[in-house]
């Protein structure tokens, strides 16, 4: 079917893709990201007085790097000439700037790493990461024209996300009582960061196939309208997959992350509450059985409820993280005058990659803290921006499902770290330490950024679901 | 060391400042883009593209600005017309209802086909669907912003 699409289409979208590469300004892009590099310096500059007491900035040289990186970014994309984006890119650029002033404000031994005979740290070991995640997102908004490599192979897709939660299953090593970490060699990594994001491109291949079905016909149950029933399979089978991954990754945080983007999107794409009703309340029942049966849940749930009921033990890192909030204030302490550490160690255990925001908003007050939340609500606006203005279906879900799933992340962890929820250890995305969390956040950006250009190639006609195919084409096809 | 707290302070505050300097940029860009996007006409919800038709009429690679109601078919009084053998007269109709476009088939000769499918009656039709009524083959795609 799209062998025969007409000649002139195939020439149109081609003489488009295929032109001659000619610069284009961004200059919406340039005045933002000046205005992140001064915020940066200041915060810098905030940061090493703080520490050292007279003023001078906190580690020029690697600010340097990453202001530097983000202008060569920049000028990628104007060089290539694409007309994508051009709030994304700066408010990611902001939150990884926080990310990289506040892992240089935490003790540096927190993590270390060797290459080639030198020891990073905690700090250092970050930059390396913000740079990769900088040029995966760069170089997929850059490079990536079509979709189809997505739209096309998405069972493949989901069989490559089943098949890393399988080798984590197996394989993984065990940190903290959480199975979550994959170790290939010298490489570790956590795959859930990599499956949320081959999650929403599978999600988004289905639902953009089967919308109709799911829209038009129903089965009565009660008072309830519900789509065919062999088209909830798909719904129970997501349900199952997260419950698995409560059960065996004891991942609490990636289960509700997955279960929650996979309603959000069944709701775009059909746009019936009553789906989200049934779902919800799967999922609170899924979530009670697995309290009942198992004692690491109701322990999370039981320091929700009342962290002070066991304040040095169980509830300590809640209890801190409170703590931390209440001594930020409105304004905050200021950049590195938190409290220090206690032997040592920074009060709140874990707080490079789950407890940045307690952090941050000991130091910057809740007013930071809304300005950061405030960052992740416009990544989601733009990811919403792009799906309403995106040509087809696949698009646009894809482009919403990409935003949902930083903004019900960077929600879910939010609320984990302010009591608002239990606790949960998912990053918080483009601020937490850790290589897998801003690869993956970085795949999501330079997709949104691929799919945001106005003059991309229009998609593929739709092929034929294979249960019409077997039917034989149509009479006058 | 008094003087040194001061502007310590100043600068702990600029940088909070500037963080919501930036916000503010960003959303009254935002604001602009969406303002923008309202102005354009909302009666234009979508497009039809023709992909393919062999007898020329529809021209392959027309785009028709779709009307909350769109009929087609052979007769020269559909809104789109499409000169096809196996069309028929009063072939079909596109509506916009809701949230969503509905093809309604008219009791055509031929049927007409969304993505290979016969049709029955009424179905909704997505964006990037393919409708075909005779040999004129055409996708519905999000009107151009």
């Amino acid at each position: 079917m799209i062998a025969d699409a007409t000649p002139a289409i195939r020439a149109r979208s081609r003489s488009r893709v295929r032109g001659p590469i000619r610069p284009r300004p961004r200059w919406l892009e340039t005045r933002l990201l000046a205005l992140v590099a001064l915020a940066l310096v200041v915060g810098s500059l905030s940061l090493g007085a703080t520490v050292s007491g007279r003023f001078g900035l906190a580690d020029p040289a690697g600010l340097l790097i990453y202001v530097a990186a983000l202008f060569a970014a920049h000028a990628a994309q104007v060089l290539a000439g694409r007309r994508t984006d051009q709030i994304l890119l700066p408010t990611v650029a902001l939150l990884g700037g926080i990310s990289l002033l506040l892992m240089q404000r935490l003790p540096q031994d927190l993590v270390t790493q060797s290459f080639f005979g030198r020891t990073l740290g905690l700090a250092q070991v970050q930059l390396v990461w913000l740079l990769g995640a900088l040029a995966v997102a760069t170089t997929l908004g850059i490079v990536v024209r079509s979709d189809l490599w997505l739209r096309r192979y998405k069972y493949t897709w989901a069989a490559v996300g089943v098949s890393l939660l399988l080798l984590t299953f197996v394989l993984g090593t065990e940190i903290n009582g959480q199975r979550l970490t994959l170790q290939l060699g010298p490489l570790s990594g956590q795959p859930t960061e990599l499956l949320k994001v081959i999650l929403v491109v599978f999600l988004a291949g289905y639902l953009s196939e089967n919308r109709a079905l799911l829209v038009e016909q129903d089965t009565r149950l009660g008072p309830l309208r519900l789509p065919p029933l062999p088209y909830l399979a798909p719904m129970v089978a997501m349900w199952a997959i997260a419950l698995g991954i409560v059960v065996i990754q004891r991942d609490l945080g990636a289960a509700l992350l997955f279960f929650g983007v996979f309603l959000a999107l069944l709701y775009v794409a059909t746009g019936r509450v009553s789906l989200v009703i049934i779902g919800f309340v799967l999922f609170l029942l899924g979530s009670a059985l697995m309290a009942v049966l198992f004692d690491h849940i109701r322990t999370r749930i039981d320091i929700w409820l009342d962290p002070f009921a066991d304040p040095l033990g169980a509830g300590f890192q809640v209890v801190q993280a409170l703590h931390a909030f209440a001594r930020g204030g409105l304004l905050g302490v200021g950049l590195g005058a938190g409290l220090p550490e206690i032997a040592g160690r920074p009060p709140i255990p874990e707080v490079h990659t789950d407890f940045p925001l307690a952090a941050l908003g000991e130091e910057l007050g809740i007013l930071g803290v809304v300005a950061i939340l405030g960052l992740y609500l416009v990544v989601v606006e733009r990811g919403l921006r792009i799906g309403a203005a995106a040509a087809d279906d696949f698009r646009s879900l894809l482009a919403i499902g990409l935003a949902l799933v930083v903004g019900v992340q960077a929600f879910i962890i939010a609320a984990g770290n302010l009591k608002v929820l239990p606790l949960t250890g998912v990053t918080l995305p483009f601020i937490s330490y850790g290589g897998s969390s801003l690869l993956a956040n970085a795949l999501v950006v330079g997709i949104l950024l691929a799919l945001s250009d106005k003059g991309v190639e229009p998609p593929p006609p739709p092929r034929a679901g294979s249960r019409w195919r077997r039917a034989g084409r149509p009479a006058g096809a | 060391m008094d003087g040194f707290l001061l502007v310590l302070w100043a600068v702990r505050l600029l940088f909070l400042g500037l963080i919501y300097l930036f916000l503010a940029r960003v959303i009254r860009a935002l604001l602009r883009d969406l303002r923008a996007a309202a102005r354009e006409p909302a009666d234009r919800q979508g497009r039809l593209i023709v992909l393919a038709s062999p007898s020329g009429e529809p021209q392959a690679g027309q785009s028709f600005g779709l009307d909350v109601i769109t009929s087609l078919g052979r007769d020269v009084n559909n809104a789109i017309v499409i000169d096809d053998p196996f069309a028929s007269a009063e072939h079909a109709v596109l509506t916009y209802r809701g949230n969503s476009w509905y093809i309604e088939d008219l009791g055509s000769t031929n049927g007409s086909y969304i993505n290979g499918r016969r049709v029955d009656g009424v179905a909704p039709m997505g964006f990037g669907d393919e409708l075909q009524i005779g040999e004129v083959r055409m996708r519905l795609e999000r009107a151009l912003r």
